[in-house]
């Protein structure tokens, strides 16, 4: 039997899985700096692009940017980023297109690679323009990126466990799909993952329109925008709650422990929204019945800025989470169908099959 | 329909762009989200006046023009020197957000106001219809908490304090965080709106006083424009320095408890009755259905359109209600007792608050029927309101009302 120190020497290094994992990693640094670019309206503190005060982005001097005013700070960050994401993901494509990768990952980081660019002249053009509507699109943009980017690391790294790719899993075996356990009763059970990450997603939208409202906005459109927002929050509560209790006991382990995680986040995330009412508009007349306050709210504040910021983050999260999660519960063999890379004649339900192949591998 | 003044600087702007960021964004935008580039900001006009004084479209062209002259726009706006507004203020806070290399911002009046004031200050952001009470439309240029006599405007000081203190138990925050330039540069620009938005319905009424000769046209020359309708009201913002309320001071030897008593006194006596709107528990329990004179405006325009008969401009009236006026909310009576103070925490502020009363609010003012030293009798009552006896916080709860009566 090999110890532990030899099998690790002999697995070679998943080099997809880490450079996936770098890029997640890097663009929810990106996201967090494109939040705050959003909280503090630094969108317009460099008036240039692509360069940066005239300098090229890359040579800006680091000392002007980093000790610089906030704005500068936030707003070239966010272009440093930016560019790191976009060499990552060349990176990433380079690796995959020179291996030996399922066409499910090809796929998604060809997606990638065409969002990144996409994302990056949104951003340029929102500079450029200084135009609102594009900032809305960059910042639907954005949460989309994340999603193939959070599906990416899932799906590199399941090559370790040798479920990435069909070519991987074992020669197709009637017998096993027999024995796999039935799918269950409840259909509605099996949609809810797919539902959840589309409905996170809406969501983000729906709150991007609300962060980036011109001044010109209408009181009753904005008013109905942010009652669809607070519909879809309701709705989103609901899927978490509905995944939690969808799940049977034959079903993923890992998707189980995922709704749980949306679930939490869900609830933190409740919280967060109602901070960032608070801190952008004050609490509600009947809060402050119970609760008076004599002090007004302070604009800009580090705190309200860091709740504010932190409602996006975590709204980011639970998408990242429910793709994950959607991935586990039978996404990954609809992908797969999708790019055609699923092994042809498999007659069971993906739910079940996805049991057994977990199983298997 | 209002009128677009900046119409031309879209075509110009768009114009000037460079024919591969045109395409990108075109393709971009239409293929993302089917719809156009955000349009500049401009300034609404004032429809509910301008419907009530039945103007034609001729006419609200015709103010839309002087006021584009006179004013200019909300990127690029102009003050006539008869405002002694500094202009270099203005264009601090006017326009788009943008920053300079050293962090110097520009567009502060729409980065930090104009999602409740509106880009026009007609109080009609898209966040306004959230807010309770709605914010503050300058356009008739009446401001509630300020140190002059209630007909009068505020000072430059006093909106400093607004801004720096915020007004608490409402959504205007605090911008204490905000440099003092970057706050006297608001301070000038909501004065701008003011004088704008008021200059605006003086040349609406003004369409009412002509006679028969001007064929529903406004003489647009400098001695009406700028004599008539301009400075009277520019004229009004640069007297608020002289005028203070004069606050006699309070005396070294004042026994507080016996001020306390008195001030009680004359709260439930018939000559201040301020038991009248703010209850007998002083919890703001009293007479709770009036209307501030935003509010009122549009109630009351509302009644007399029940009375109209001409029914295309009932019908424009209405659409305006639906669009250009937020649905109208009672002011009620202020609650002593939680400790909360809308214009100031400080004696004075509640002093200014006694003797002016609320400019805009049913508040009345004292001045005249009650002296300035019952007024600090007052004061020092309602100071002492939100405390128990035992001198903690906390008597807007009703079973420590009790005890305090």
């Amino acid at each position: 039997m090999a110890t532990s120190a030899e099998s690790s020497a002999a697995a070679p290094v998943n080099w997809p899985a880490v450079v996936a994992w770098t890029l997640l990693a890097t663009t929810a640094v990106l996201l967090s700096f494109g939040a705050l670019v959003t909280t503090y309206d630094a969108a317009m503190a460099v008036p240039d692009w692509p360069g940066t005060f005239g300098h090229n982005m890359l040579l800006f001097p680091f000392a002007e940017w980093f000790w610089g005013p906030w704005d500068l700070f936030l707003e070239h960050g966010h272009r440093l980023l930016g560019a790191t994401v976009g060499m990552l993901t060349l990176l990433l494509a380079a690796i995959v297109f020179s291996g030996r990768s399922s066409p499910t990952l090809r796929w998604l980081v060809a997606a990638a690679v065409v969002l990144v660019v996409v994302q990056g002249a949104l951003g340029g053009l929102r500079v450029i323009l200084d135009d609102k509507t594009v900032a809305k699109v960059h910042a639907c943009t954005g949460p989309l990126f994340f999603a193939v980017a959070t599906a990416i690391a899932s799906i590199a790294s399941r090559r370790g466990r040798g479920a990435d790719r069909a070519a991987d899993r074992p020669s197709h075996d009637p017998a096993r799909e027999v024995a796999a356990p039935p799918p269950p009763s409840w259909a509605l059970g099996a949609a809810v993952p797919t539902v959840l990450l589309v409905a996170a997603y809406l969501q983000l939208v729906a709150g991007a329109q609300l962060r980036h409202a011109d001044a010109t906005l209408a009181p009753t459109t904005f008013r109905w925008m942010v009652i669809l927002h607070l519909l879809g929050a309701a709705a989103v509560t609901v899927l978490a709650a509905l995944a939690v209790v969808a799940w049977q006991p034959h079903e993923p382990p890992a998707a189980r422990r995922w709704s749980r995680v949306i679930l939490a986040l869900v609830v933190c995330q409740s919280l967060l929204g109602a901070g960032a009412w608070v801190f952008t508009w004050g609490a509600p007349a009947w809060i402050q019945e119970a609760w008076p306050v004599a002090e007004a709210i302070r604009a800009r504040s580090p705190r309200g800025a860091m709740v504010v910021t932190a409602h996006v983050l975590v709204g980011m999260a639970i998408l990242g989470s429910a793709v994950a999660m959607a991935l586990e519960w039978g996404g990954m063999e609809r992908l797969e169908r999708l790019v055609g890379a699923a092994p042809r004649g498999r007659s069971a339900p993906p739910r079940a099959a996805a049991g057994a192949v977990g199983r298997v591998a | 329909m209002p009128t677009n003044p900046t119409l031309t600087a879209t075509s110009l702007r768009a114009a000037s762009m460079r024919p591969l960021q045109s395409c990108l964004l075109a393709l971009v935008v239409a293929a993302t989200t089917g719809c156009g580039a955000t349009p500049p900001a401009w300034f609404r006009s004032n429809m509910v006046e301008a419907t009530k004084q039945k103007l034609t479209p001729d006419q609200e062209r015709q103010v839309a023009t002087v006021l584009l002259a006179m004013f200019g726009t909300p990127d690029d706006p102009v003050a006539p020197p008869e405002t002694g507004l500094d202009v270099a203020k203005l264009q601090l806070a006017a326009g788009p957000v943008r920053s300079d290399i050293v962090g110097r911002k520009n567009g502060l009046y729409r980065e930090h106001c104009a999602h409740c004031h509106g880009v026009t200050g007609d109080a009609l952001g898209p966040t306004a219809a959230f807010l309770n009470p709605y914010p503050r439309d300058y356009r008739p240029g009446v401001f509630k908490f300020k140190s002059t006599e209630r007909a009068d405007k505020p000072t430059h000081a006093d909106l400093v304090r607004i801004l720096e203190n915020g007004i608490p138990g409402t959504s205007m925050p605090s911008f204490a965080l905000l440099s003092e330039t970057q706050v006297d540069a608001l301070v000038e620009y909501v004065k701008y709106l003011s004088i704008r938005g008021e200059t605006e319905i003086n040349l609406m009424r003004a369409f009412f006083e002509l006679d028969d000769e001007a064929e529903g046209k406004l003489p647009e020359t400098r001695e009406f424009l700028v004599g008539e309708v301009l400075e009277p009201v520019a004229e009004k913002w640069k007297a608020a320095a002289d005028a203070l309320i004069p606050v006699p001071e309070i005396p070294a030897d004042l026994d507080l408890e016996a001020s306390i008593a008195k001030g009680r006194e004359l709260f439930y006596g018939d000559k201040a009755n301020c038991v009248k709107c703010h209850g007998p528990t002083g919890l703001g329990d009293g007479q709770a259905n009036d209307y501030d004179d935003w509010n009122k405006s549009i109630v009351e325009w509302k009644k007399e359109l029940g009375g109209a008969d001409d029914a295309s401009w009932l019908s424009r009236a209405k659409q305006v209600l639906t669009g250009d006026a937020l649905e109208p909310r009672t002011i009620p009576p202020r609650n002593l007792r939680m400790g909360i103070y809308r214009g100031g925490r400080r004696p004075i502020d509640i002093y200014y608050r006694v003797h002016a009363g609320i400019n805009g609010a049913p508040m009345p003012a004292a001045k005249g029927t009650i002296s300035p030293e019952d007024i600090w009798h007052i004061v020092n009552y309602v100071r002492s309101l939100p405390y128990t006896l035992d001198g903690e916080l906390g008597a807007d709860r009703p079973a420590l009302v009790r005890d305090r009566f």
